[in-house]
């Protein structure tokens, strides 16, 4: 099956001499569709380096990395900045929801820049928040939702622009366990049902316990990698 | 509203307190240009008006070498000619005619060069401002004695005379080419609030003046004012040209009072490198405003930037802050001006007779409402804002998004 995202070789260096850092070296892999994946690791490993490297967020200082076909390494700031916008969804850790939007327009707000009509717009982000279980909620701001349900909105965010591929950076880690494990049973369902692919760079053990993928780093390498039905 | 403009405002109203902070800096910026204006052009207008409508009038006419040489035998031997073209005149509002000779006044204790002036009484109340400055005794009066003689109070105080004594004025007749003599009485005292005019100007009639000079009817100068005082200063006016000859010249008080002219011009520089330095320091204000506000939202920007917004995209968000920001102060800062010049105008700003380059301030300076307090100063309220915002909207833009979520991703 082809990968909806790769990564030929890709290394990240910071600093050089006697203070280069390899955060990252010569990692390949690929994602295929479908994918529930957790590249898992200690502080330091490179998990969040790669997740930045997949996601086009950082240059690898060599290597490549293949999204729908196309070398992103290769793409000036302008045509990332879109390929961003409609191939990937980030969800982070901390929410990162603009707070002075409301839930509604946080997941407007990519479909915008994407030029979707305003009434698919709207049909598109009400469907989604019932979705995510936040019908009625549309009109809050970030503020005045708790923790899970802006974390909700984020997936919501992150989901209907329809993306090929989710990142997500440790999505449960301000969360309660509860209230953690709701949400990945939510994105799970997402995935299952509807194909969505998500990359998880994570420590938590409920995402691990999920993941039909997991990818173990070290020391900026690929230190196991294992399958499993999930 | 676009959503660019939602964002604006919205990210505007977060922080209220820094935005109004920030929006205070450009408003009280503008205030004070709009008001450094309004007194400049008050005061300007009360210092043209103390030099010219105080005595020597909006504009005069002599013979072109009169003021050059300073020569007496220098005149306009046919005033009456003259003063029928200035009665014809629409722009021109009152004239008079006036012999002016170099003599001498002697009282029983001192004596003092003065310059003797020659004036018809009634024409040269609708010109200068001496019949309204006596502060004792009468102005001079074409039914009363030869003899009556005005005096500043300055000049009654070094000759120590008072109203009644005799005083004996010299002057040189033109005709015998010898001293001229004659005894005149101090008949009133005036207090034009201008040292040099107080202490070396003394008043007689006319017919005397002409007389003791031996002009046969001739004068010196035609002083007059204009509906407007600021049409003195418009070289493209006929009356210019009809009012002038190969003789006599008339000349508006720019070209009379260069140095007064030069100074107006010093002040008006002068403000523009005030309104430069206002300018750069709200510049700076703004700057920093939009600085902490950008430093707040790094983290922010990177998520913008992460889902795809584009760098232009951001960039016009801060613009457009910048914007909404400079508007809405915009706003604020013309009413506080007009409120400010409005309020100063009404109750006059008193400089306490202070003299500049020789012009007393006499009167109460009101501050002067001007459009282009309403149009260029915004205007360039509006531009300085908007230039300060570029710097923080570049720095914006170009967060790189990898180092913005690093405590994220």
């Amino acid at each position: 099956m082809s990968s909806v995202i790769e990564t030929r070789d890709v290394s990240k260096h910071y600093g050089e001499g006697d203070t280069l850092v390899k955060a990252l070296d010569r990692v390949s892999l690929g994602i295929a569709p479908g994918e529930f994946t957790a590249i898992v690791g200690p502080s330091g490993s490179g998990k969040s380096t790669l997740l930045q490297l997949m996601g086009g967020l950082d240059n690898p200082t060599h290597g490549q990395v293949h999204l729908a076909n196309k070398d992103i390494t290769q793409m000036s700031g302008r045509e990332l900045s879109d390929f961003r916008r409609d191939h990937i969804g980030f969800i982070f850790q901390a929410y990162n929801l603009i707070p002075v939007l409301t839930a509604a327009e946080n997941c407007e707000y990519i479909m915008l820049l994407q030029g979707v009509p305003e009434a698919e717009r709207r049909e598109r982000v009400y469907a989604m928040l019932e979705r995510v279980g936040l019908a009625g909620r549309e009109g809050r701001f970030p503020h005045q939702l708790s923790g899970g349900q802006q974390q909700r909105v984020a997936v919501a965010r992150a989901m209907v622009s329809r993306p090929d591929i989710i990142l997500a950076d440790e999505p449960t880690a301000n969360l309660d366990s509860q209230t953690g494990s709701d949400l990945l049973d939510m994105m799970h369902d997402l995935n299952r049902n509807e194909g969505m692919t998500f990359v998880f760079s994570t420590h938590d053990p409920m995402i691990m316990e999920r993941a039909s993928r997991l990818i173990r780093l070290k020391d900026g390498c690929i230190d196991s990698e294992s399958e499993r039905e999930a | 509203m676009g959503i660019t403009g939602r964002l604006a405002l919205r990210n505007l109203a977060r922080n209220r307190r820094r935005t109004l902070l920030t929006a205070m800096i450009i408003s009280l910026s503008l205030t004070a240009l709009m008001f450094t204006d309004a007194l400049i052009q008050g005061m300007t207008d009360t210092m043209v008006r103390s030099a010219t409508r105080l005595y020597s009038g909006d504009a005069q006419i002599h013979h072109r070498d009169f003021l050059a040489r300073q020569d007496e035998s220098r005149v306009i031997d046919d005033p009456e000619a003259v003063l029928e073209q200035l009665a014809r005149e629409p722009e021109v509002a009152g004239f008079a005619a006036r012999t002016l000779a170099f003599g001498m006044v002697s009282s029983a204790a001192n004596n003092r060069a003065v310059q003797v002036v020659g004036i018809d009484p009634e024409a040269e109340a609708g010109v200068s401002k001496i019949a309204g400055a006596m502060i004792a005794g009468d102005y001079l009066s074409e039914a009363g004695p030869v003899t009556q003689l005005l005096i500043g109070d300055r000049l009654a105080e070094l000759l120590e005379a008072d109203l009644g004594d005799r005083i004996v004025v010299s002057v040189n007749n033109q005709l015998s080419e010898a001293a001229e003599q004659q005894l005149f009485r101090v008949s009133g005292i005036f207090h034009l609030n201008a040292r040099a005019m107080d202490e070396n100007l003394a008043f007689i009639r006319l017919p005397e003046a002409q007389s003791m000079m031996g002009l046969d009817g001739a004068v010196h100068e035609i002083a007059f004012n204009l509906t407007s005082a600021s049409l003195a200063t418009d070289t493209s006016l006929g009356l210019w040209q009809r009012l002038s000859n190969d003789r006599w010249v008339a000349q508006g008080w720019t070209e009379l009072m260069p140095q007064l002219a030069t100074m107006l011009q010093l002040t008006n520089s002068s403000t523009i490198i005030a309104g430069i330095v206002l300018f750069i320091l709200a510049g700076l204000g703004v700057i920093n405003g939009l600085f902490m506000s950008i430093y707040e939202r790094t983290y922010e920007f990177g998520v913008l930037l992460a889902i795809g917004t584009r760098r232009r995209q951001l960039f016009k968000l801060i613009m457009t802050e910048g914007l909404i920001l400079a508007l809405g102060a915009i706003v604020i800062g013309l009413i506080l001006g007009v409120l400010l010049i409005t309020w100063s105008a009404s109750v006059g700003i008193d400089y306490g007779s202070m003299e500049v380059s020789g012009v007393a301030l006499a009167e109460i300076i009101r501050p002067q409402h001007r459009f282009m307090q309403y149009s260029a100063l915004p205007f360039w309220v509006l531009v300085m804002t908007l230039v300060a915002c570029i710097y923080p909207a570049i720095h914006a833009a170009r967060i790189v998004p990898a180092k913005a979520l690093h405590k994220s991703l």
